[in-house]
């Protein structure tokens, strides 16, 4: 009887312990936490909920007066915000699904090479990732300069067209050129994360599905395919977001012209906010396009997890 | 008695600090002429430090692609510079009708506004904003005009088409223009992928037909009239005869690199310090001519520039007069003023100065002096500057797009005037 008390203190004397450790170990996994989570709350966060606050206010260099919904109601109003947002949404239609499908193609041809011809393609896929935005849209807007750019140079020579063509300053083909180099910056990421993924997929499996007799595509689509998954969701999700805030190409090539063709919803809150002092208006116009980016993610999340299950 | 001892010594050491306390000024510059090169400005500021020992200058160089943004940050966040370099449009028309500017009236004293008068006699009225304050206190000054290849002109014959005095009329103009075309030579390209040296642009609209962008109020932007939608009209019909270009993908800057390397023989941004900057990037054979822009009666009404120095607000009395005296020495120094010019390309707005270029390295800067007597109006001071130059460009895009001239001037002149 008495053992049994004294076993049943001790192990209340352990269980007070452990919490006490536990605590303890919670308290240093809050303070190692601590300086990210700042840098996440005042970065992040605060920014975030000071723009849903100034998108309810006339905020401009002169007057902050609170004006509720108004900026809302002419958002829906304003033309150039409805083709902004359907550029937006063009770019991001056609380049997710392009970068994806091409990511995935290139990944899965070079991960099978030699390790040192792997090393090389990623290389060459990530320069444009690397080299900075600037740089590379200097060299597209030469090659697709309508009196010297090497584009139309080589159509001509190839006999595409006849006449020069001023790829840029195109209602038609601007918003076409825009993505095409969106296209080009955002495949080195996720071509190096497919090779990665692919490089770890279960070989066992593959093997044994061989030797069932699959064929390439039902290894692909039935063991591959499902390993990759949350890479996929991954670039999914960040190409989204890259695409719907695409800006730095607009703002040095096309400042968002011509004839608005290629004017997207970033662009237009750099514009309110920067160029007409019109802050308000600009956090409405973020805001809404927060909450569209977390529309598409979410939506993403749900297919991914439909299909994983 | 080892303390007291360490803490007078503190102490000693600390008066020399104290002696020679110095306030620290910043002053960001806009790219104008060679104010955009450190060692030029370094040397300006030695100067000065020369005369003013104990005035630190902090310069930050701003560019016109991300200058205005930057600006504008720091206005929000409170971290504006106390000097900056730029011209009215900017320092009176946007950021001090907004009232963060201060009132420099005590730097026009009855001797340099004298001066300046006898440069130009508008000269203090385009310092001043509605309010009644100056926000501006102006170094150097210019006229805005367009520069053709003379040897591909004389080549053509299109030369005929420019008179001695360097005007041409309307017609004039189309002519030359018809006869490049004709010759297999790209005529001017009217760029508007921007607001990036719109004068130019803007010069060549409303000069077509005299007509007036502004009113003489500075009240209302006034492209919309008759004049101005005939001389759009013209210039759609234009492009679409070949005789001019339009291009809706590049801006001043792209068009002159265009001219430089030879692609077209006519460019419509130009000026003195431009000649400067674009020397070393013309290609062989290239002579650049400065012409005005043409107009219905020959005689052109050409875009102003003025730059000068304003005062971002301030509490520190102590910075103000620093910046003060700043202002003073580089502006109105016998000396260091005609130098602190020198350093833009441009015309000092000080009479006293006289001719700095001849005999200099500039000496083909002097010969732009001549456009100064068609000095036009400095509308850029009319309120809404910043929507117009972005309306502007649109418009231009809109136009050559095939727009119907008379209704899109009409959505033009409604979002600007906000009517």
């Amino acid at each position: 009887m008495k053992g049994a008390f004294l076993m049943t203190k001790a192990a209340k004397g352990g269980t007070a312990l452990s919490r006490a450790n536990q605590r303890r170990e919670n308290i240093a996994g809050y303070l190692f936490m601590l300086p990210s989570l700042l840098f996440f709350v005042g970065f992040v966060i605060f920014p975030m909920g000071l723009c849903l606050f100034n998108s309810f206010f006339n905020y401009t260099m002169t007057d902050f007066s609170f004006v509720g919904l108004a900026n809302y109601k002419e958002l829906i109003a304003d033309p150039i915000f409805r083709t902004a947002l359907v550029n937006t949404i063009v770019i991001v239609l056609v380049s997710v699904p392009v970068t994806c499908v091409f990511s995935l193609w290139v990944a899965s041809v070079i991960y099978k090479m030699h390790d040192r011809y792997t090393s090389l393609f990623r290389c060459i896929f990530y320069l444009p990732v690397v080299t900075g935005s600037v740089a590379v849209t200097v060299v597209w807007k030469w090659m697709f300069s309508p009196y010297t750019g090497i584009l139309n140079y080589v159509f001509r020579s190839l006999g595409l067209i006849s006449k020069n063509i001023n790829w840029l300053g195109s209602p038609d083909y601007a918003l076409g050129c825009i993505i095409l180099i969106l296209l080009t910056t955002s495949v080195g990421q996720p071509i190096v994360l497919y090779v990665s993924a692919l490089s770890n997929v279960d070989h066992s499996l593959v093997e044994a599905a061989e030797v069932d007799g699959a064929t390439n595509l039902q290894v692909f689509w039935k063991i591959k395919w499902p390993q990759i998954m949350p890479t996929t969701l991954y670039i999914l999700v960040i190409t989204t977001i890259n695409s719907f805030q695409c800006f730095a190409l607009i703002q040095l090539l096309t400042s968002g012209g011509p004839n608005n063709s290629t004017q997207t919803i970033m662009y237009y809150i750099y514009y309110n906010a920067f160029k007409l002092s019109r802050y308000g208006y600009g956090s409405a116009m973020g805001v809404i396009l927060a909450a569209i980016i977390a529309v598409f993610s979410a939506m993403q999340f749900k297919l991914a997890k439909s299909d994983n299950g | 008695m080892k303390k007291w001892f360490a803490l007078l010594l503190c102490l000693v050491l600390m008066v020399p600090a104290f002696a020679l306390a110095e306030t620290e000024i910043t002053l960001w510059t806009y790219p104008i002429g060679s104010w955009s090169k450190s060692d030029v400005v370094d040397e300006i500021v030695a100067n000065f430090n020369a005369v003013y020992p104990d005035i630190k200058v902090k310069v930050e160089y701003l560019d016109y692609t991300s200058g205005d943004d930057q600006v504008t940050a720091a206005i929000e966040a409170g971290t504006t510079p106390d000097i900056i370099f730029e011209g009215p449009e900017r320092l009176v028309a946007n950021w001090g009708a907004a009232g963060k500017m201060m009132d420099i009236s005590d730097l026009w004293t009855e001797e340099t506004s004298a001066d300046i008068a006898a440069a130009g006699e508008a000269m203090k009225g385009i310092c001043t904003a509605a309010d009644g304050n100056i926000y501006l206190y102006p170094l150097c000054m210019t006229t805005h005009c367009m520069v053709i290849d003379k040897a591909v002109f004389e080549a053509t014959g299109a030369m005929q088409y420019i008179n001695e005095d360097r005007t041409w009329t309307t017609e004039q103009f189309q002519n030359a223009m018809k006869v490049l075309a004709d010759a297999g030579y790209m005529p001017g390209i009217v760029y508007c992928g921007g607001q990036g040296g719109d004068q130019g642009t803007r010069a060549l609209v409303y000069n077509l037909y005299s007509a007036q962008f502004a009113n003489a109020e500075h009240t209302e932007y006034t492209i919309g009239s008759e004049a101005g939608i005939k001389g759009l009209t013209l210039l759609q019909q234009m492009a679409n005869d070949g005789t001019i270009v339009p291009d809706p993908a590049i801006v001043a800057g792209d068009a002159i690199a265009l001219f430089a390397n030879g692609t077209t023989p006519t460019c419509f941004c130009w000026n003195a310090a431009l000649l400067e900057t674009n020397k070393a990037s013309l290609a062989e054979g290239i002579e650049p001519y400065a012409v005005t822009f043409p107009s219905d009666d020959g005689v052109p009404v050409l875009d102003g520039g003025i730059w000068g120095f304003g005062l971002f607000k301030n509490d520190d009395a102590a910075k103000v007069d620093a910046a003060k005296k700043f202002i003073q020495f580089v502006c109105d120094d016998p000396v260091q003023g005609p130098k602190s010019t020198y350093a833009t390309g441009y015309f000092p707005t000080k009479a006293s100065f006289g001719d700095i270029y001849t005999g200099t390295e500039k000496a083909g800067n002097a010969e732009y002096g001549m456009f100064t007597q068609y000095l036009g109006d400095i509308y850029q001071v009319t309120p809404g500057w910043a929507t117009q130059r972005t309306e502007w460009w649109n418009l231009l895009q809109r136009v050559f797009a095939g727009g119907d001239v008379a209704s899109e001037v009409a959505v033009y002149s409604a979002n600007v005037n906000g009517k």
